[in-house]
């Protein structure tokens, strides 16, 4: 079934071989790459449809690479990390990364991560409009496209997935790991801070006041509320 | 000071000087056939000259003679010793008083200008002695180098000093100590001064702030009060600079030590990770293979749980010396406990098994000032190792409870309980207890991590236990700042 192009970026030799046994073995197509220098340069070359980037690196590092390949496109990202820290997961996700996967993993774990970040909530649900309008902000669903005062604004597939189930589920406390689940996978839960991050991404993008939103709202202990205004 | 004494032959050369000097006066005036006024007045003068000069005895011999002289040659009846006059009573004891006073004002001068000359001299040994202990290499053999200092400037003949720090005594000058060790231990442990007019030799104890540092012995020389006083003194201040000296590097390498020792374990962290990362990744890539057979499958399984034990390891040890190394910062604040243990259940999620877990914090529990998630991870810790020691099926609580000052978080559980020799030690790092070590993995970390949280955020941890009868583990958290009991 998968056909998909995965680029592994990792330093350690072992780590790249194992990694390339397996997604092979499950059908990926891989590429490695030793260095994010040399990962930018694979990703103008060819297209991947997923990212595997280890931190730790010399050169400029996984951080730092991930903010760039942010900043060219959507592709989506799956940070490898030996740290365990909130602190250095959110800086991870801060700079666009859309998992962050603790070294060691187990190999059916990060197959699981792979499989999320490279699934897309291709239907509609039954409830999502195909356009909707909040102010200034015009998200339309069908071509995943958001405009801000008639300016496009670039979201990542999880900030649009997100956005769209908000959309699908308007007016109502979503708790935290139900939001998980349905945007990253069902071996998702726990990782509040993942939507700490991708919530404020998306408020700095669609909100007029990111710091007193009107319609991401936290509802405290429980998740977030999407607020849309009724139309009468 | 006493006067230097004379050997016996100076002093008869001086009488005989004394004598010499009378009588060339008396012979100069019989021939110059002077008056008897002008002869008086002569001989005064040349008592006055030897008595300033010389000292009492050679003065008294001169107006003795200058008397007899007078009396002889000058004083009618001539040539006889008789006095007649009774004036000439009044004669001799003028050459008498006069020899007397004027000795004894000159050799108090010269007493007081010998003694001043000393403490000019101490002084300026004293000064020589406190800039060779200035500029003494601290790195060097100290006690030994001040020993030698003391010994050449003062030009002791021979020189002990006991460092009682180090309970070695050190010597210095020509000669051989005539200071028992014993002597020199007593000094410096009773801090009181000993002074032996037989072997002349003095012991100063050597003491700053009331601390006693040691003694010096010191012998044949001729070395005031004060002078003493202010050797031990600038040796005492030595030794204290070169141990401040000491404790200071001391300090400063363990300070480098710690950041070393972050550093290495920084390194580890990634070293240590990227081989088992690869070992984990296959292991399980492998298990998840559905062709394995079930010998195989068992075989790399056990691969697999040792590898995560290994993980889990070193995850501890990294974590342990972070807290040591205050590296963890706390971010505190007014927290409820109810939420702390309510996230910490949810995360053990399966690992509960379905137990019973019974959880009693009251909503009116007033905030505690505490770091979230580092309090997260004791009672993490605490409930984790609630289910690991004790029969699977058996039921758990979670307590919270408002003290006087304080909040108590408390597990408890009916498994087999602690003894109480052993209550105390399975804080301490590694330990892990007797029936435990071989049956239960582990890695005697937990709660040594546990104990170090608590204690960074001001509370105790401890536990209350009876054999067989389940242990209730506890520890305790601020309140929040301005959080009313009620």
């Amino acid at each position: 079934m998968t056909n998909a192009r995965i680029l592994i970026v990792d330093d350690e030799p072992q780590i790249r071989r194992v990694m390339r046994a397996t997604l092979v073995a499950r059908g990926y197509m891989v590429s490695t790459a030793r260095s994010g220098e040399e990962a930018l340069e694979k990703v103008r070359e060819e297209r991947f449809d997923l990212i595997l980037l280890d931190i730790n690196m010399p050169g400029i590092g996984g951080i730092e690479t991930c903010r760039i390949l942010r900043s060219q496109g959507e592709i989506p990202i799956v940070i490898l990390s030996v740290r365990n820290a909130e602190k250095e997961k959110i800086e991870a996700l801060d700079a666009g990364a859309d998992d962050y996967v603790t070294k060691p993993f187990s190999m059916p774990e990060l197959l699981a991560r792979i499989r999320a970040a490279l699934r897309r909530a291709p239907m509609l649900s039954p409830g999502t409009p195909e356009q909707l309008s909040l102010g200034h902000t015009v998200i339309d669903f069908t071509a995943r496209r958001v405009t801000v005062g008639g300016t496009e604004v670039r979201l990542t597939p999880k900030e649009f997935d997100l956005l769209r189930y908000f959309a699908g589920n308007p007016n109502i406390a979503i708790p935290h790991a139900k939001l998980l689940q349905a945007i990253w996978g069902p071996d998702y839960g726990e990782e509040v801070e993942y939507l700490r991050v991708f919530i404020n991404q998306l408020r700095k993008k669609i909100e007029s006041d990111p710091s007193h939103p009107e319609y991401l709202i936290t509802e405290p202990w429980v998740g977030y509320r999407f607020n849309v205004p009724r139309h009468d | 000071m006493e006067n230097v004494p004379l050997s016996r032959v100076e002093l008869g050369l001086r009488i005989a000087g004394a004598l010499g000097i009378i009588a060339s006066m008396a012979l100069i005036c019989r021939l110059a056939q002077v008056n008897n006024v002008t002869v008086a007045l002569a001989f005064l003068l040349a008592v006055l000259i030897i008595a300033a000069n010389w000292g009492l005895t050679e003065a008294l011999v001169a107006s003795v003679a200058s008397m007899i002289a007078f009396n002889f040659f000058f004083l009618p009846p001539i040539r006889t010793l008789t006095i007649a006059d009774p004036q000439n009573w009044v004669a001799l004891t003028a050459f008498v008083v006069t020899a007397i006073i004027a000795s004894h004002l000159s050799s108090s001068a010269q007493r007081q200008a010998r003694q001043a000359g000393r403490r000019q001299q101490e002084m300026e040994q004293l000064y020589t002695l406190s800039r060779n202990l200035l500029m003494m290499d601290m790195h060097g053999p100290l006690a030994q180098e001040i020993t030698n200092s003391i010994a050449q400037v003062f030009a002791l003949p021979a020189l002990a000093f006991y460092d009682r720090a180090a309970g070695r005594i050190h010597q210095a000058g020509p000669a051989e100590t005539k200071v028992e060790g014993s002597k020199l231990r007593d000094a410096a442990v009773q801090g009181t001064m000993f002074h032996d007019p037989v072997t002349k030799t003095t012991v100063m104890p050597i003491s700053l702030g009331g601390e006693s540092m040691g003694s010096l012995g010191i012998e044949g020389a001729s070395v005031s009060d004060s002078a003493l006083h202010a050797m031990a003194n600038l040796t005492a201040i030595t030794l204290e600079r070169a141990r401040a000296r000491d404790i200071a590097t001391r300090a400063e390498a363990a300070r480098e030590s710690e950041g070393l020792k972050s550093a290495v374990l920084d390194a580890l962290a990634h070293e240590f990770k990227t081989p088992l990362t690869s070992i984990k990744a296959a292991v399980s890539s492998m298990l998840s293979d559905s062709d394995l057979s079930p010998a195989h499958r068992e075989l790399l399984c056990i691969v697999e749980e040792e590898m995560d034990r290994l993980n889990s390891m070193l995850t501890e040890a990294i974590q342990m010396s972070r807290i040591e190394a205050g590296e963890l910062p706390l971010h505190r604040g007014p927290n409820r406990l109810s939420n702390i243990v309510r996230a910490q259940l949810e995360k053990l999620g399966e690992r509960l098994e379905g137990r019973e877990v019974k959880v009693d914090i009251p909503e009116s529990l007033p905030r505690a000032n505490v770091d979230p998630q580092l309090t997260g991870m004791v009672v993490w810790q605490l409930l984790s190792n609630a289910l690991r020691y004790t029969p699977p099926g058996s039921p758990l609580s979670v307590r919270a409870a408002a003290g006087e000052s304080e909040l108590v978080v408390s597990v408890e559980d009916c498994g087999p309980g602690i003894a109480p020799p052993e209550q105390r030690k399975i804080f301490e790092r590694f330990y892990r207890g007797k029936d435990q070590r071989e049956k239960i993995p582990g890695t005697g970390m937990g709660l040594s991590i546990a104990r170090e949280i608590v204690r960074a955020q001001h509370g105790r941890i401890w536990v209350e236990s009876e054999p067989g009868k389940g242990a209730r583990f506890a520890f305790s958290v601020p309140l929040a700042p301005g959080g009313p009991l009620s």
